[in-house]
């Protein structure tokens, strides 16, 4: 008979560990799989337009997933992710009708926009790692006060943003669709941010706070960081949601909230902190906008498609944490 | 001049003493041995030291300047180092990771993960050979064996090169090749001119390596003296004070009427992760002992007779019939009752009032649906009186008790309808003398009146004094039975270190 | 002084406290704001949330993050099922309530399946069932038209019953008794609070914890449900996504309320002052004469300022 003491740690096998290491996989595989399905019943949603419509469609979402991302990487939330783009939104449009149509003023647009988005984060850091209120109701109460103040600078949707911006979102440099030099941008900052001191120390402290504190390490600091990382990712998400729709609504990103989560969820990160990665929340994201598209290319009657589309992701939700608790276990 | 002097340290959680008069002077050079019960205020003084709980009051002096320890990153800056007894490790990042964690190498704005293998390297290297398989630089911490966690705490405290070092229990679970390789390193560094300050309950270890020891008792300094002017009995009589001594009333084996006394519980070829091949019977009214070092599966055997652990092989029969643990409920109803010395993990109902502490079991045994707090007071203070339990009322929370109190109640939960069987799982850890001296008088009275004891502890004196008959535990199965006169610590722990 | 601090300590207190200090602030904004009637149109709204918050309490203090998201959605679906079964017609109310109920223990029950069975974390689970119940919202008011309330159920909702007060404050007090008397005089209030303090102790102690936490989900859809059906009766018909309002408010209610988001301490008795005050003040800015984005600031900032009083997190350096 086996001696079940003596017995030395099990050997992952190379698939679980490989997984262990790369969270995304489960992601990746459900994304691509997607993909496939979607291009049996449209071919054309395969092609390099269908592809340049669904990134142009979710690369607001993905960078909010993103930004949702670092602070779930502390073990914490962000119930004002989507109030955030409301707010940069209405601002940069606000900014730029102001200003004029011109290149300064689109740039100047998106600073003030990146400001307002941190600053947000910043307040977001505030009471969440300082005044150690709950996330959850913390950041709900917050984006009641970003809404309220987009709600202010911009009453009613409608202000138009000027041509150059949303012209410059939907063209092309060097043949290539701008939302792909967009990616190509997304990904590099993505891979240096990975680098950094700041990406292991919001893991560190998602892991375990008192064992991060213990360590030394600052982890109010580190916590506040991270909202102010949401902040300037979540107004990247803005400008690509004025790039899109080309205006200023303040209440555009209040429904891309709980999405953002559900990406970070799909995405193979841990709610709880400690375990994840940016990448995989960017495949949440795809794989949201590709179930929805799915579901419209398989000819679902439209009054279904949202039912089937919540379905879909919530067997998506189920699937990857039960996969990604097997694959560790 | 001292490295570093403490004194008049003090702590207060709400209603209890963690530290009520810490004194430590700690010499470069030295490892200085921390020694007292659980409970005693080791970690709690070691914690001020490093900045990681907050003195009520104290004055900590290091180099001759008084200093606040503002946190754990000042301790840093000030040169204190210390491993955690619970570890202070993120279990879903590497080795390397974890050690270089406090102190990252950096590259520009970029972690340099070059710089920080190197680094990591260098410590993970002073145990090479010892760590065991899977130990490795990129192996994620919630991979390894508690031992390994153990060394890259151990490794992650060396790497802050603090001149003060404070290990809190590192090597309680190392191995003895660990231990030795460990030993080295301390001795190195002692001639390197660091302070440390070193804690374990082992007293092998604490006299082949200590300089000087300092002994709490009941959150007090109690006394400090160079390890070359002690004995082991001296530093025990010191931890102990001048409390009755707990073998004082030895049981009174009563062989006369053992043999036709009913069986209670009946244990075959039991098997499940932890232990391998287990059989046992306990009649009504005996105490069984598990014996032999920690984690011998004595803890597993007892855990999967109620349920809360798997059993994958053997048969168990309760009150002669056949039983099939299956969980914890299933236990309650059949009769088992069961005591885990973790109270704070599987015990004590936090935050809740004593009575909610109280009443879970008698609601299961009764099929109760309302719940009367006068009717319940008054079938609870028999089963708590019996422990002579110290508390103001049922409505306080269970909190504003000591930790032996707290034990107490959750002991007197299982008293209000007797079990046939108790399984006491070490139920003794970190509660005081004299709360262990009411729980196993009323051990002893409960086995007179006809219950069934299984009884598992970690300290020998506690297994001798107490037990009828004891089961001594090595490497997942039982080596010994010792029974009578045989029931010495020269054969328990001539089973418990014999080669598995 | 300390006492006094200990009572500033006690949530109950502080949330009554806090009602007494917003109806006079109300009061010399615009008179008439504290006038009996007012008042009672204000426990009827605060009366809505507050059944709503009693399922997410119960499903909060049985710990292990507990949270129901997707309480909104049964609110919403309950509004449009009973305005379909009574379809204005007084003979149809009990069948209303029957079938709104069963729709709301069902969701409950798959939300409790999939936390405890398939140990999905609650806020992802019920974040993933709301998207369903959004989506078969849609469904369901493509088929078939939005529904009338039933007179009888206006009625009750809107219209004095008993010494002055309509039905469903009376309902209000009702269920904020019984889970009085649930939470703290049974068996199955001491197993909630054991489950949310301390499971793995609550489980070595003979509570069946799973069945427990399923039952909570399960009582968290009913009351939602309750809540949509009274919430046909304030409006008369049923719109679209009318529930969404509910889901984030009743989480604050609890918290104001004086329940921890950890589980395990606190009770209904605070949540229902809880969701008093923040009708009261949701009252309040509509009430003076600021526009919606004014409004919507004070209100996110004075919610900022309240939390200061509750439930702040533990130091890191105790």
């Amino acid at each position: 008979m086996v001696d079940a003491v003596a017995k030395p740690p099990r050997e992952p096998g190379s698939v679980k560990r490989f997984i262990e290491r790369y969270p995304f996989l489960p992601a990746l595989a459900i994304m691509l799989l997607l993909l496939a399905l979607n291009g049996i019943w449209q071919p054309r949603s395969v092609s390099l337009v269908g592809i340049t419509g669904l990134v142009k469609t979710y690369m607001a979402l993905m960078l909010l997933a993103v930004a949702q991302t670092y602070v779930v990487y502390a073990g914490d939330i962000d119930l004002s992710a989507g109030a955030i783009v409301s707010l940069v939104n209405v601002v940069i449009v606000a900014a730029m009708a102001a200003m004029g149509d011109s290149g300064f003023s689109v740039i100047a647009a998106m600073a003030i926009g990146l400001g307002v988005g941190l600053a947000c984060g910043l307040v977001n850091g505030v009471v969440v790692a300082t005044f150690r209120l709950q996330a959850i109701v913390a950041t709900f109460a917050t984006s009641i006060f970003f809404t309220g103040l987009a709600l202010w600078i911009m009453p009613v949707a409608g202000t138009p943003a000027p041509a150059t911006f949303w012209r410059a979102y939907g063209g092309r440099i060097l043949e290539i669709p701008f939302v792909f030099w967009a990616a190509a941008v997304l990904a590099l900052i993505l891979y240096l941010l990975a680098r950094t001191r700041l990406a292991l120390q919001l893991l560190a402290v998602g892991d375990d706070a008192q064992g991060a504190y213990q360590s030394g390490l600052p982890v109010t600091a580190i916590r506040m960081r991270g909202y102010a990382l949401c902040g300037l990712f979540a107004a990247l998400a803005a400008f690509c949601v004025t790039g899109d729709t080309a205006s200023g609504d303040p209440l555009v990103g209040g429904k891309m909230t709980l999405f953002s989560v559900a990406a970070v969820v799909l995405g193979g990160s841990a709610l709880a902190g400690g375990y994840g990665t940016v990448v995989g929340s960017v495949f949440g994201a795809l794989i949201i906008g590709l179930i929805n598209s799915l579901v419209y290319f398989v000819g679902t009657p439209s009054e279904w498609q949202n039912l089937v589309q919540g379905l879909a992701i919530l067997v998506a939700l189920m699937a990857g944490i039960l996969v990604g608790r097997r694959a560790r276990s | 001049m001292a490295k570093l002097k403490i004194s008049g340290a003090r702590k207060a959680y709400g209603a209890t003493m963690a530290l009520s008069r810490g004194d430590l002077e700690l010499q470069a050079g030295e490892v200085h041995v921390l020694i007292g019960s659980n409970g005693s205020g080791k970690s709690t003084l070691c914690k001020i030291v490093a900045g990681s709980v907050k003195p009520d009051s104290g004055d900590v002096v290091l180099d001759g300047k008084a200093v606040t320890v503002e946190g754990p990153r000042a301790a840093k800056a000030l040169g204190i180092g210390i491993f955690y007894q619970e570890l202070s490790l993120a279990a879903r990042r590497t080795v390397e990771e974890n050690i270089c964690l406090p102190d990252l190498s950096m590259n520009g704005p970029f972690v340099d993960r070059t710089a920080l293998s190197e680094r990591a390297g260098r410590y993970i290297a002073l145990f090479e050979g010892v760590a065991g398989e899977g130990f490795a630089a990129d192996a994620r911490v919630d991979a390894l064996r508690a031992d390994q966690r153990q060394l890259v705490e151990i490794m992650k405290a060396l790497a802050t090169e603090a001149p003060v070092l404070i290990f809190d229990e590192p090597t309680s679970a190392l191995d003895r090749a660990q231990v030795d390789r460990f030993f080295e390193i301390l001795r190195r560094l002692k001639t390197e001119g660091r302070a440390m300050v070193f804690i374990s309950h082992r007293m092998d270890e604490i006299f082949a390596i200590g300089d000087r020891v300092t002994v709490l008792r009941d959150g007090r300094t109690v006394g400090s003296s160079r390890i070359a002017d002690t004995s082991p009995q001296e530093v025990v009589r010191m931890m102990v004070g001048e409390e009755p001594s707990l073998a004082a009333a030895a049981p009174q084996a009563s062989v006369a009427n053992e043999a036709k006394r009913p069986l209670a519980l009946s244990v075959s070829a039991l098997a499940g992760p932890g232990f391998t091949d287990v059989a046992f019977d306990v009649r009504q009214g005996e105490i069984l002992g598990l014996g032999g070092l920690h984690g011998q599966g004595q803890s597993a055997v007892l855990r999967a007779l109620f349920g809360a652990a798997p059993v994958t092989a053997g048969s168990v029969t309760l009150d002669g019939a056949a039983y099939r643990p299956a969980n914890p409920r299933a236990a309650i109803r059949a009769g088992l009752a069961y005591v885990s010395g973790d109270r704070g993990r599987d015990g004590v109902i936090h935050g809740r009032t004593i009575l909610e502490n109280v009443t879970p079991i008698h609601f299961l045994r009764n099929g109760l649906k309302l719940a009367s707090p006068s009717a319940l007071r008054a079938k609870a203070t028999p089963a708590v009186d019996a422990l002579k339990t110290k508390f103001a009322g049922f409505s306080h929370p269970i909190g504003s008790l000591s930790g032996g109190n707290q034990q107490k109640i959750v002991i007197a939960r299982w008293l209000i309808d007797r079990p046939g069987v108790l399984l006491l799982d070490d139920p003794t850890k970190g509660i005081d003398l004299s709360a262990k001296a009411d729980l196993f008088a009323l051990v002893r009275k409960l086995a007179a009146e006809g219950m069934a004891i299984v009884l598992y502890s970690s300290e020998d004196a506690e297994l001798l004094a107490n037990s009828d008959r004891i089961l001594v535990f090595n490497g997942g199965r039982i080596r010994r039975s010792l029974q009578g006169a045989e029931r010495t610590r020269f054969n328990l722990y001539e089973a418990a270190y014999e080669a598995a | 002084m300390s006492r006094l601090l200990d009572l500033a300590r006690q949530p109950l207190l502080v949330a009554l406290a806090l009602i007494v200090v917003l109806l006079i602030v109300g009061e010399l904004l615009s008179p008439g704001f504290a006038s009996p009637t007012q008042i009672m149109r204000l426990l009827i709204v605060a009366a809505l949330l507050g059944i709503v918050a009693a399922g997410q309490n119960l499903v909060i203090l049985g710990g292990r993050e507990g949270i129901d998201l997707s309480v909104g959605g049964v609110v919403s679906l309950s509004a449009i099922i009973a305005g379909n079964l009574m379809n204005g017609q007084d003979a149809g109310i009990p069948l209303a309530i029957l079938g709104c109920i069963a729709t709301g223990a069902l969701f409950g029950l798959a939300n409790g399946l999939g936390v405890t069975l398939l140990r999905i974390p609650p806020l992802v689970m019920t974040l993933g069932m709301l998207g369903v119940l959004q989506g078969l919202l849609v469904v369901i008011r493509q088929g078939i038209p939005s529904g009338r309330a039933a007179p009888g159920l206006s009625q009750f909702v809107t219209q004095p019953f008993l010494f002055g007060l309509p039905g469903i404050i009376w309902l209000w007090v009702a269920i904020g008794l019984l889970l009085a008397f649930l939470l703290s005089r049974t068996v199955y209030g001491y197993r909630v609070y054991a489950i949310g303090s301390n499971e793995q102790a609550a489980r070595m102690a003979g509570v069946p914890v799973a069945a427990m936490r399923v039952s909570l989900f399960v009582l968290s859809g009913v009351f939602a449900a309750i809540a949509g059906i009274c919430l046909l009766g304030y409006s008369g018909s049923s719109f679209a996504n009318v529930g969404e309002q509910y889901m984030l408010p009743s989480i604050i209610a609890v918290v104001f309320g004086g329940t921890s988001l950890a589980g395990g301490k606190g009770g209904y008795t605070g949540t229902m002052a809880g969701a008093m005050m923040l009708t009261v003040l949701q009252g309040i800015l509509t009430t003076v004469n600021i526009d919606e984005s004014g409004r919507q600031m004070i209100f996110g900032a004075t919610l900022l300022l309240l939390m200061l009083f509750y439930g702040r997190g533990r130091a890191m350096r105790a």
